[in-house]
């Protein structure tokens, strides 16, 4: 009489198109989070984004909460 | 893992993770957060830059609704930002970690990540509420800051690579050479330039409140990505033998 086992093997392969997806969301959420001053609506609104200041005020308090120098 | 699989889950993990995030500073760092905005607001006053005015309180409630408000969506953006970065890292690393299912294996790289690139910086730079630091460093400190969690992290991908040279002492050579080198950089990188000016009681317990906040972020992220990825991979052979 035989005595079956088994294993799992889990194969892990990551594609390089992922890696630049996640690292391009990596890279603009630290951005819009931790240091805009204006820079990201400056895009559309011009200087006046940089007074309003409106992703820094949106994100003030979790700038301050998670460590970032804010001002 | 297909490829728009991985990426699904890695985003909704760290979005998910942000959401909690941001609860938790909701509920418990946001108190602090007023206290310190209210000194800020006196010292405006004191100073002759603001008019105690009914105009002044009618301005202030409205930024403050939305800083307050920006708080769940902000960790939402951060969390998903950072699950993007421990995504990557967990999927590179994923067979070397140690633990017996994805949970811990998570688990473990997010205690790591939390160490290195989060505890280490923090204890360098610690997190100040509003009315501590001045904006003309500003971007000094964001330089001083990101570069130590960059020296940091790159540290400990290093230590960790040169540790495979030496198998029986793995982990011993690898923690070792790790602690040596960031201590020496934590010691020589500038410390903050500004000056603490508000109660050290209100600072000090502002910042056990910012640690809980972001510790909540990571074991948060290693259990849902954890628990994801064990849920969805699909590339496992199973082998039988006799």
């Amino acid at each position: 009489m035989s005595e079956f086992r088994q294993i799992t093997v889990s194969k892990t392969g990551v594609s390089k198109l992922a890696i630049l997806v996640l690292a391009i969301v990596f890279a603009a959420g630290l951005f819009v989070v931790g240091f805009d001053q204006g820079h990201v609506f400056s895009l559309v609104y011009g200087e006046q984004a940089y007074t309003d200041l409106y992703i820094h005020e949106l994100t003030h308090d979790m700038r301050h909460a998670a460590g970032f120098p804010c001002h | 893992m297909k490829t728009f699989l991985f990426i699904v889950i890695v985003l909704f993990s760290g979005a998910f993770a942000g959401l909690i995030h941001g609860t938790v500073n909701f509920a418990i760092v946001e108190p602090y957060l007023d206290q310190a905005i209210g000194i800020e607001n006196q010292n405006l006053f004191e100073s002759g830059e603001e008019k105690d005015s009914t105009k002044f309180w009618v301005e202030y409630e409205g930024y403050r609704v939305w800083q307050k408000s920006g708080q769940i969506l902000a960790g939402v953006i951060l969390g998903t930002s950072m699950g993007a970065l421990f995504g990557i890292v967990f999927a590179l690393s994923r067979n070397s970690l140690p633990g017996n299912n994805d949970i811990k294996k998570a688990l473990v790289l997010a205690g790591i990540m939390w160490f290195t690139i989060y505890l280490i910086p923090f204890l360098k730079y610690p997190a100040n509420p509003p009315t501590v630091g001045d904006a003309e460093t500003v971007v000094l400190r964001v330089i001083l800051y990101l570069s130590f969690i960059a020296i940091s992290g790159i540290g400990a991908i290093i230590f960790y690579k040169l540790s495979h040279k030496f198998q029986n002492k793995k982990k011993f050579v690898s923690l070792i050479g790790y602690g040596i080198f960031i201590s020496v950089v934590f010691f020589i990188m500038p410390e903050n330039p500004d000056e603490i000016t508000a109660p050290m009681n209100l600072v000090n317990e502002f910042r056990i409140m910012s640690v809980l906040g972001v510790s909540s972020f990571w074991i948060s992220i290693g259990i849902i990505l954890g628990f994801l990825w064990n849920r969805f991979e699909s590339n496992k052979d199973t082998i039988k033998y006799s």
